[in-house]
C-alpha cells in the first residue's frame, strides 16, 4: 500500500489535476488553506485520491482537515483498513 | 423537452415529470396542512417577550429578516423558472406564504421586544429596496431546485442553532419563532430533495452535472444585497458555529444522502466538467 511519501506525491499530482496548481514545496505540515486550496477543491482532491486508491472514506471523517498531513492521515487509515 | 429549464422556454411539457412534480407537491402540501401550520399571532408566546435582547442576537434576527425580505424577488424569480410545471409553481406560491410568516414573525419580534423601532425597520426596508433586485443565482429551474435543497437545509441548520442559542439566553418567544421557522425550512428542503430525485431518475448525468455546478457556485441568498452583509455573516457565524466542516457535515452531505447520491458522484461529475472544459489534445 502507498506509504506516506508516495501519498504526498500522489496528492501533488491530484492537486495539479483538480486545481491546476503546482506545489513543489508542499509538505505534510502545509496548511491546506494556505496553499490556496478551498473546501470544494479539498472535496474533489479527496474524491480523486479515493478513486485512484480504490477506497471510500466515510463522510464523517472529513472534519478538521487543517494540514495536508491531516488529510493524508485519513486517506492512509482508510487504505490500511482495506489492506 | 422542457425540464425545469430556462426562463421563457416554451418546449412541450414532459408529462411524466409533470405528474411526478404534482405528486411531490401534493405530499408537501398535505403534510403542511395536517402537521405544520402555525399562526404568527396565536401560536407564539408574545406575552413572554423580554425587552433585554442582546444586540448580537438582535443583529442575527434583523439579518434573517432582511434576507427573508427579498421574498417577492425570490418568488417571481422562482416562478419564472419552473413554468409550466404546476407542481413546482404551486409549491413556489405556497412557499412564499410560509416564508412571509418567517419575515413577519421576526420583524414583530424586533419591534415588540424594543430591539428595533418602527423607524429603524422602515429605514432597513428602504435600504433593501433601494438596492438591487435579487436575481436567481442559477439559470435553470433544475439548478435552482438543487440550490433550493441545499439552501433550505442550510437555513434549517442555522435556525436550529439559533433556537438553541435563544433558549440558552432565556428568550422563549424567540426560541418558539425559530422552532416554527426551522420546521418549515426542513420541509422546504425535503420538497426540493424529492424533486431532485425525480430529476435524477429522468436524466441522471445532466442532473449530476447541475449538482456539480451548483456545488461549485453555491452561496447563501441575497449575499451581496443585504446592507453590511459581510459583517453580519461574521457575527452570525460566530454565534451559530457554522463553519466549513459543519456546512459539509450538517448541510451538504445530508442533502446528497437524501437525494440518493454520494460525494463521489459529484466529484466525478466535476471531473467530467473539467475534462469538457479542456481544449482537446488533438
Ligand atoms: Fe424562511
Ligand atoms: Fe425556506
Amino acid at each position: 500500500m502507498a506509504d506516506t511519501s508516495n501519498l504526498l506525491a500522489l496528492f501533488r499530482e491530484v492537486v495539479e489535476e483538480v486545481d491546476k496548481k503546482k506545489l513543489p514545496d508542499v509538505t505534510e505540515k502545509s496548511v491546506i488553506a494556505d496553499l490556496g486550496i478551498d473546501s470544494l477543491s479539498t472535496m474533489q482532491i479527496i474524491g480523486e485520491l479515493e478513486n485512484r486508491l480504490d477506497i471510500m472514506i466515510p463522510d464523517d471523517q472529513l472534519v478538521k482537515l487543517e494540514t495536508v498531513g491531516d488529510l493524508l492521515a485519513v486517506v492512509e487509515r482508510c487504505a490500511a483498513k482495506k489492506g | 423537452m422542457a425540464m425545469l429549464g430556462h426562463e421563457g422556454e416554451r418546449d412541450p411539457v414532459d408529462t411524466r415529470l409533470a405528474l411526478k412534480l404534482y405528486e411531490e407537491y401534493k405530499t408537501f402540501f398535505k403534510n403542511a396542512e395536517r402537521t405544520r401550520r402555525w399562526n404568527v399571532f396565536d401560536d407564539i408566546p408574545w406575552d413572554k417577550i423580554r425587552k433585554d435582547v442582546p444586540e448580537e442576537l438582535a443583529l442575527v434576527v434583523e439579518t434573517f429578516c432582511a434576507v427573508e425580505a427579498y421574498l417577492p424577488d425570490y418568488v417571481s424569480g422562482g416562478l419564472a423558472l419552473v413554468r409550466p410545471y404546476m407542481g413546482s409553481l404551486w409549491f413556489q406560491t405556497n412557499w412564499g406564504y410560509e416564508e412571509s410568516k418567517h419575515a413577519l414573525s421576526l420583524q414583530e419580534f424586533l419591534l415588540q421586544s424594543g430591539a428595533r423601532t418602527d423607524e429603524q425597520m422602515v429605514d432597513l426596508q428602504n435600504k433593501l429596496w433601494a438596492g438591487q433586485r435579487w436575481t436567481p443565482l442559477f439559470q435553470t429551474g433544475r439548478q435552482m431546485t438543487i440550490y433550493g435543497a441545499i439552501q433550505e437545509q442550510a437555513t434549517f441548520v442555522f435556525y436550529v442553532r439559533q433556537r438553541e442559542r435563544a433558549k440558552e439566553l432565556g428568550h422563549e418567544t424567540l426560541a418558539t419563532i425559530f422552532d416554527f421557522i426551522a420546521r418549515d425550512e426542513v420541509a422546504h428542503a425535503h420538497f426540493y430533495e424529492g424533486v431532485v430525485k425525480v430529476l435524477l431518475e429522468q436524466d441522471r448525468e445532466g442532473t449530476l452535472r447541475d449538482i456539480a455546478t451548483v456545488t461549485r457556485d453555491f452561496k447563501m441568498p441575497a449575499y451581496d444585497l443585504v446592507p453590511d452583509y459581510d459583517e453580519r455573516v461574521l457575527v452570525m457565524r460566530e454565534l451559530a458555529g457554522m463553519d466549513r466542516d459543519m456546512f459539509f457535515q450538517k448541510v451538504y452531505f445530508p442533502v446528497l444522502k437524501a437525494i440518493g447520491i454520494g460525494r463521489n458522484d459529484v466529484v466525478q461529475a466535476m471531473a467530467r466538467q473539467r475534462r469538457e472544459a479542456q481544449p482537446s489534445a488533438e
